[in-house]
């Protein structure tokens, strides 16, 4: 047993020496952006396919081929993803997230990238709530994690007979609406838009102006990580300047 | 002791000067609120399971073709499919068919069903594992089936179901915390708010960890007694 | 007051009993002696069928048990079961395990059921343990609150499936004492066992069974001393 024993640890030391040495080599280093998404936020991140597609990925790509690295796409769950910043899995983190004073205090986000407003979704026969006026006291429904579902707070803290239901899936807020549970949907506009558009539903409508347009989505990285925030910063700059930023928006909105 | 007063001093402040602390420390009521949620609605899914079971259970050692088929049909399908399905069909499928729009009664009967499956096999192995000769003994003496299971044989499965009951208990409340995700605003619901507002995952989630931790512990404590209470042998 | 006639019982592939014509007179006392697997507490399970047998009759008291449309339960509140190991109800205290029965099916009121059930424990030896768990009771103990327990519901008949096989041989003569009061006040007993003693002297008739028939039977003297089958003596040869 004893010389087995030896000759099983020595082809592992073998076999260790060999890994470590063809590792170490192979092709020349390239500069790899890990980004995290929670590809569940249409237009901004969603999965077709297999292939990530959307906004906030078109741009993370734009500004990684800018920056010279090779963009590294992974999903997980929302939850996840500020730990995965945490831990370094993941460089940044890009998920049409607002930036707020909140949530500056755990990760540091790049400069604004997108403009967001919210807007009002109804059931189509709903006639009674036509602006954020109407708001008070009805049942809202909200995504969570965004200005909207803040916005509907704020109703609620005006009237407290507000009921305020914060789904993790905008398609699970809009099948309350549909049912009947809420009386109206309050989120980003470009995704409230990008769903009804996509879904053909004929169930929902928006309705009123877009609101609270100062909603601002940036990349949140890692607190403290100076070199990779100015690296994105500096991309993005790039590409506002040299019309790659227009092009994006433009196929997507 | 001066130098530990200082070094416990000065560790405390690196750990209540962080924001993650702060915000759970200003959300601890709000998170207790939700545990509390949590806990009602758990012990109320709970009861009914405890009712659904009993007839699943009993239901499974029919002789009669029809209740065994029932109750073998209704056990499989909620032990066989993801919990998280069978809250998300019957709250936006079924119940919206008969208007029935609350989301905390409708978590109630999701979790109630299927921890009545789970019972029902509970209470299954728990009276075949009754000595059979206790059965025999009942009848011998001239008791009808019902009254062989009332008198003699329920009483003793009862103790012998204790145990795995507990285990249900703490597991369902665990698994409670999916219908956070119809919004039912319980322990995780409010978790997951407050992580999404300020993005401090390790101390929101490793509070509400401990939390349910908290509770599960106290449980099992607390079966614990109830086993020990009731043993007369 | 026991009859039964051409009882055939298999398990499976296994055909335990083939054939078993078998009587038992009113006070009679009977006791079964075999080797194992040769039927015995099968035949005696038959008897109050806790075992339905494939085909033949039994009959208690003139009436058959066998017939589909016979309620079993009433029949069998007239033939008392003492086990091999004893089955008394665990979450029961001595009083209770007896009182059970007679208040459920009987309908007997409380004080009622509670008298009977103390003069029985009288009767077996055992009113101090009234209030106590069968779990702090010996072998002996319990089997006799077994046997006072089958008393309760005054039955005709009372079976007993080796009541003294389970037990520690210093606590076998306090129960076949008792089964031995319970035949000289008349009761009708079959009684399954290997306490060839017990069967000398309180038998009336002894009953040799093998690979499922009777192969013999008689007096105990007859059996014991005068075994006529090859078989029955080679069995006796064995164990006396």
């Amino acid at each position: 047993m004893r010389k087995f024993s030896r000759l099983f640890l020595a082809s592992l030391l073998v076999f260790a020496l060999i890994f470590t040495i063809v590792g170490c080599g192979g092709p020349a280093e390239e500069k790899v952006l890990k980004v995290g998404t929670n590809a569940t936020f249409p237009p901004f991140e969603m999965q077709e396919n297999n292939e990530f597609t959307g906004f906030d990925m078109d741009l993370i790509r734009a500004i990684g081929e800018e920056q010279g690295y090779k963009v590294e796409i992974n999903h997980m769950d929302f939850k996840a993803l500020i730990p995965a910043l945490g831990n370094n899995k993941i460089h940044a983190a890009i998920a049409g997230m607002s930036i707020t004073p909140e949530r500056l205090e755990s990760v540091d986000f790049t400069d604004a990238y997108f403009n967001a407003g919210l807007i009002i979704a109804v059931a189509n026969s709903n006639d009674t709530i036509k602006s954020t006026e109407d708001l008070k006291g009805k049942k809202l429904a909200a995504q969570n994690g965004t200005i909207g579902a803040a916005y509907c707070d704020s109703v609620k803290e005006q009237d407290p007979n507000t009921v305020v239901r914060v789904f993790d899936d905008i398609g699970a807020a809009f099948m309350e609406l549909e049912k009947g549970g809420v009386d109206a949907v309050v989120n980003d506009h470009p995704v409230t838009a990008y769903y009804l558009k996509t879904t053909e539903t004929t169930k929902a409508k928006m309705v009123g102006d877009i609101f609270s347009a100062d909603d601002q989505y940036g990349i949140a990285v890692k607190k403290g990580n100076q070199e990779i925030l100015d690296m994105l910063n500096e991309g993005l700059q790039k590409i506002r300047d040299n019309g790659k930023y227009d092009e994006i928006y433009k196929k997507w909105f | 002791m001066p130098c530990l007063e200082l070094f416990n001093l000065g560790f405390l402040d690196s750990i209540t000067s962080q924001y993650g602390y702060k915000v759970v420390m200003q959300n601890l009521g709000y998170f207790l609120g939700g545990a509390w949620y949590t806990t009602f609605i758990t012990a109320l899914a709970l009861a009914m399971g405890m009712v659904l079971g009993l007839f699943a259970g009993l239901g499974k050692l029919s002789s009669n073709r029809l209740i065994y088929s029932l109750s073998t049909a209704y056990i499989d399908f909620f032990r066989g499919t993801p919990l998280f399905v069978q809250i998300f069909l019957l709250y936006f499928g079924v119940l919206p068919l008969i208007y029935y729009n609350d989301p905390i009664s409708s978590a109630i009967i999701a979790l109630g069903l299927n921890s009545g499956a789970y019972i029902g096999e509970i209470v299954r192995a728990g009276i075949q594992a009754v000595d059979t000769g206790q059965m025999e003994a009942a009848r011998s003496l001239g008791m009808n089936q019902r009254q062989a299971m009332t008198y003699v044989i329920l009483p003793q499965a009862f103790k012998i179901v204790i145990p795995p009951m507990i285990n249900e208990f703490i597991a369902l409340l665990k698994d409670s915390s999916l219908v956070s995700a119809i919004t039912v605003p319980e322990l995780m619901h409010r978790g997951d708010l407050v992580f999404a507002n300020t993005y401090q995952a390790t101390w929101v989630f490793g509070a509400i960890a401990v939390i349910y931790f908290v509770i599960t512990k106290t449980i099992s404590v607390l079966g614990d007694w109830v086993e020990r209470r009731l043993a007369t042998d | 007051m026991i009859k039964v006639v051409n009882l055939h019982k298999s398990f499976g592939q296994l055909h335990v009993l083939k054939g078993v014509n078998f009587s038992v007179a009113p006070s009679e006392v009977v006791c079964v002696i075999g080797p194992s697997g040769s039927g015995k507490s099968t035949l005696l399970r038959c008897i109050n069928q806790l075992e339905t047998a494939d085909s033949g009759h039994v009959y208690i008291d003139g009436e058959e048990l066998t017939h589909p449309k016979t309620d079993i339960n009433q029949i069998r509140q007239q033939v008392g079961m003492v086990f091999q190991l004893f089955n008394l109800f665990p979450h029961k205290t001595t009083l209770e395990n007896i009182t059970l029965a007679p208040i459920k099916i009987k309908g007997l009121d409380k004080s009622a059921a509670e008298n009977r059930a103390m003069d029985l424990l009288g009767k077996v030896g055992l009113t101090d343990k009234a209030h106590v768990y069968p779990s702090k009771l010996s072998g002996g103990q319990k089997q006799r609150v077994a046997i006072a327990r089958a008393l309760a519901m005054q039955p005709k008949v009372m079976l007993f499936d080796e009541p003294t096989s389970a037990l520690d041989p210093e606590m076998v003569g306090e129960v076949l004492a008792v089964m031995q009061n319970l035949a000289v006040e008349g009761m009708t007993m079959v009684v399954v066992t290997h306490e060839m003693g017990f069967a000398r002297e309180v038998g009336d008739r002894v009953v040799f069974m093998d690979e499922g028939i009777i192969v013999e039977e008689g007096s105990p003297d007859d059996i014991f001393d005068n075994p006529r089958n090859p078989r029955t003596q080679a069995f006796l040869s064995k164990v006396l």
